[in-house]
């Protein structure tokens, strides 16, 4: 190889100044400015509201917190608002136990990696299928049908969690690590025992962080659920917002507050401790990994993770 | 050497579970019984649930008034209305909040906890009860369940974008605060880009929220589809119910592909 061989890029002027901005990325995003501008502006002619209407609901919606202040806790909680609350709570839970139970022998059926596609296929959309209906729409089937009560919310929630649990614990299984069932199947094992050590120890922590997730929301899905008769602390803000009572309803408003908030913290630490182990220091990754899978639980399906690499 | 050969041989001993496990799960199933008691558990009801003679009622569905314009494509075409403006308005004012209530990017440390404070509590109240409480403070229609979903999308998308930029990188930053960049500007050229892509993933999610809740909202007195979900049911007409729900079904399915769709192609 000698000198002449060695290609020389051709010398050109560095670049003077800002380069140029490409263009299509620009027109992109003026295109898609304007369809949300335009979107908007069409969704604002339906609502039949004035300009002077959003002028006017802020002063509006204060002089409604004016009228709740002080809250009176004394008559709600003569009236049993402890006792709705504690309701709301158990049905929550009870619709989480029965999505729970439901969900996890379903969802290794459901899953690539342990059923065959005949299985999986009908499991799939049946998650999805469920899913794809409000729990308040099921609920309010159900007390049509099996007449007011919490029972039917907790039944309603239960169905609804059944879908979401179902598909979250379904990708869990799929991104398990084949490595101990191989071993399981190396020394004869069969599949309920690959099931049973292989898999199960594995996605277990996971699988529990997302029923106490669901937990969560299912606290404020049966705050909503009295709303429409079917038992807890949202009858009771309903009967008071009607009839204007505000100091009353300030009153279950912070108790409804404070019960989400409470049930926030105490499942947020139980999930950090079962997804950390014992003994090891819980850290931000936990918080940040916490938070990707709130917002795949509130629609039950798993968060894009736009800032991993490996996605 | 021959004590390794020997551990080989003997079987490990099994860790014993500790107590408190045990309290734990009994403590956990004594619960689950006595809230099942509670609220009026019967295994029954899993079988009346399908034998209701109630459920006959339920088909065949009138499609013609179904598909009639003004009984469900013009409810549902507000319902598209309430969750777009809602989306629009609840994320943009979400952009500058979500910066305000990360540590990275806040403008000063009270700004910061009341911030998060005000969000925290917007949070813990549940959508529809936002819609009841507007409706009771501004009246019946969609004006006020745009308003709820507003408030309640705004609280959901700042919590998960100011955690996103929490988990920023915080060097570009702080090589344009080195530079001389005032506050907004140093945010906007060294964090923006970072999260933006997040941002959207998050507004498309936010968006799907709010359809879903909008579907229902009328239930409350909010407006969109529900409403006529709800005098349906009040009247008995099952059969339109069902029709309504299928129509429902279809529309959460197809946005749903859609949105993963996009968001497949952000990342």
């Amino acid at each position: 190889m000698t000198a002449a061989d060695v290609i020389v890029p051709e010398q050109s002027d560095p670049p003077t100044g800002r380069p140029e901005r490409p263009m299509a990325a620009r027109n992109w995003r003026i295109g898609i400015t304007a369809a949300i501008i335009i979107a908007a502006m069409w969704s604002w002619t339906g609502l039949d509201a004035s300009f002077q209407d959003v002028l006017d609901a802020p002063g509006k919606g204060w002089n409604i917190v004016k009228q709740m202040w002080p809250p009176d806790f004394k008559t709600v909680v003569d009236r049993g608002a402890v006792g709705k609350i504690f309701e709301s709570l158990y049905v929550a839970w009870i619709g989480t136990m029965i999505g729970a139970i439901i969900s996890f022998p379903l969802s290794f059926f459901g899953a690539s990696n342990v059923a065959p596609a005949a299985l999986r296929v009908p499991i799939r959309l049946l998650f999805n299928a469920i899913r794809a209906v409000p729990e308040l729409i099921v609920a309010m089937l159900l007390l049509t049908v099996t007449g007011l009560g919490p029972w039917a919310g907790a039944l309603a929630i239960g169905l609804h969690s059944v879908g979401t649990l179902g598909k979250l614990s379904t990708e869990v299984i799929e991104t398990s690590d084949e490595g101990p069932l191989e071993a399981i199947s190396a020394a004869g094992g069969t599949f309920i025992e690959k099931m049973r050590w292989g898999m199960v120890p594995q996605v277990l922590p996971t699988v529990i962080g997302y029923w106490l997730f669901r937990f969560e929301i299912n606290v404020r899905a049966s705050a909503v659920l009295g709303l429409i008769g079917a038992g807890g602390i949202g009858g009771e803000l309903v009967s008071q917002l009607n009839f204007r009572n505000f100091p009353q309803v300030g009153a279950v408003l912070l108790m409804v507050i404070a019960m989400v908030l409470i049930i926030d913290t105490i499942s947020g630490f139980a999930r950090r401790r079962i997804i950390a182990g014992s003994g090891r220091k819980i850290d931000d990754d936990d918080h940040n990994a916490s938070t990707e899978a709130l917002a795949g639980l509130l629609l039950g399906d798993s968060i894009m993770r736009p800032n991993k690499p490996n996605d | 050497m021959s004590d390794t050969a020997a551990a080989v041989t003997v079987r490990p001993r099994k860790p014993r579970p500790q107590i408190r496990s045990y309290v734990l799960v009994i403590a956990l199933a004594a619960f689950t019984l006595f809230a099942a008691r509670q609220i009026g558990f019967r295994w029954g009801s899993f079988i009346d649930m399908w034998t209701n003679p109630l459920w006959d009622r339920f088909w065949p569905v009138p499609w013609d008034w179904v598909f009639n314009r003004h009984n469900v494509f013009d409810p549902l075409i507000e319902t598209f209305q309430i969750a777009i403006i809602s989306t629009v308005i609840g994320c943009s004012l979400a952009l500058p909040i979500g910066f305000a209530m990360s540590k990275l990017t806040t403008p000063s440390t009270p700004v910061f906890w009341v911030s998060r404070f005000v969000m925290n509590i917007v949070r813990a109240i549940p959508d529809l009860l936002w819609g009841k409480l507007l409706v009771t403070a501004i009246g019946i229609g969609a004006f006020a369940g745009s308003w709820a979903l507003t408030i309640f999308s705004l609280a959901v998308m700042v919590k998960l974008f100011s955690e996103t930029v929490d988990a920023a990188d915080p060097l570009p930053l702080e090589a344009a605060r080195a530079a001389g960049g005032r506050h907004t500007p140093a945010v906007r050229t060294a964090v923006l880009p970072d999260v933006f892509p997040a941002y959207v993933a998050y507004a498309l999610y936010v968006f799907e929220l709010n359809i879903r809740a909008s579907l229902v909202l009328g239930l409350v007195g909010a407006g969109g589809i529900g409403r006529v979900v709800e005098t349906q049911r009040s009247t008995f007409n099952f059969d339109r119910l069902l029709g309504i729900l299928i129509i429902m079904f279809a529309i959460v399915i197809i946005i749903e592909q859609i949105s993963v769709a996009i968001r497949k192609r952000l990342v």
